[in-house]
């Protein structure tokens, strides 16, 4: 699911295999939890899927403060002596509250509900969950290993459409 | 850089790195003040009181889908001042191509230098090489007065010959034409890579 480039940089792939994998799952854990929405991402805050009703969220940006939420947390527990990242964060608000769980070193789930879902229910579905999640993201199918997605055509059309939305 | 195979997206993230006030979330702003916002998203901004990043800027370009492909590139600043440095850090994980946009006026050139160095570090800490590495410098700030030639700027920031382009982000001059070239470099490794 990993791969280090020659520049060092990484290459992540999720394999449509993988993806249904991780819809499943998230699909039950909304069901379960009665939850409003739920986002799994890699550490760098990329969205890697979501579920429930997302149409009112911007889940993009959402994914992108959660991993800088969990990226400053793991410094405060440094801080603190912890040994490893905290495993899971809580915010709390008015009408909806936003849990946020490791699922292992590299991915975490975002998971927003209404303050009528009570906690503990959000806590013992997710810790399911994210043994199933970790399963599936660890498991790297090579199903669609090799499948073009960009070629030189693909480059033109991308510089056209660049062009097209640039000009002032 | 992120590919999900069963939605056909490729998304890659891009970082504009610089010293403070030389002009990264300025280049933002213009961008997003200018593209529709179905190509670009919210623009997100962790800002102090005084108006400064304390975190980043964060902005997503979803061009369309191109030839059954979803590009999506997601745009991030780091806080330019000095003491954010584990921010940066924070930031670089996972980055796919940089711009460095540099303050052209001739007082800032020691912290251009310095900052150069502290992108350089840690991309190496994060076992990335800057040599082989997409990026490139944007000179900003050009319509003011007592600034650096290019010339002068070009030897001190540039070693590595990469892609350069002036502009006065403020007006949008020259921020385009940056954010193409980094999206060109960025697919074009990409597409070696793939």
């Amino acid at each position: 699911m990993s791969l280090l480039e020659r520049d060092g940089s990484k290459k992540i792939e999720i394999s449509s295999l993988q993806y249904d994998g991780i819809q499943k799952c998230l699909t039950e854990l909304t069901q379960k939890t009665r939850a409003t929405a739920l986002l799994l991402s890699d550490i760098n805050g990329q969205l890697i899927a979501q579920n429930g009703d997302t149409r009112q969220i911007n889940t993009s940006v959402l994914s992108a403060l959660a991993a800088s939420d969990f990226a400053a947390t793991s410094e405060m527990a440094k801080i603190v002596g912890e040994k490893a990242r905290f495993r899971l964060l809580f915010h709390e608000g008015e009408t909806n509250n936003v849990y946020l769980s490791n699922v292992g070193e590299n991915h975490f789930l975002v998971i927003v509900f209404a303050t009528s879902v009570t906690l503990g229910v959000i806590r013992v579905y997710t810790k399911k969950a994210v043994e199933t999640l970790l399963e599936i993201v660890n498991n790297s199918s090579d199903a669609d290993n090799g499948k073009e997605i960009l070629n030189t055509e693909f480059n033109l059309h991308l510089n056209d459409a660049l062009d097209s939305i640039f000009k002032k | 850089m992120f590919i999900n195979w069963a939605l056909q997206e490729i998304n890659l993230k891009i970082v504009y790195y610089g010293p403070g006030m030389s002009g990264k979330t300025t280049n933002l702003e213009y961008i997003h003040s200018k593209l529709d916002s179905s190509v670009a998203g919210d623009l997100v901004s962790l800002k102090t009181k005084e108006d400064r990043t304390i975190f980043f800027d964060f902005l997503q370009l979803d061009v369309g889908r191109i030839k059954g492909k979803r590009p999506k590139f997601n745009l991030y600043t780091v806080p330019g001042q000095v003491f954010y440095a584990s921010s940066r850090k924070i930031i670089l994980k996972g980055v796919d191509g940089i711009v460095f946009v540099a303050d052209s006026q001739k007082d800032r050139m020691d912290s251009n230098i310095e900052t150069l160095l502290d992108l350089e570090n840690n991309l190496s800490e994060e076992g990335m090489d800057i040599k082989v590495f997409p990026w490139v410098i944007q000179y900003n700030k050009r319509d003011l007065t007592g600034i650096e030639s290019i010339d002068i700027l070009q030897g001190e920031l540039n070693r590595y010959k990469v892609p350069y382009f002036e502009s006065v982000a403020v007006n949008g001059d020259g921020v385009f034409n940056t954010l193409k070239a980094i999206i060109n470099s960025v697919i074009l490794k990409a597409q070696k890579e793939l």
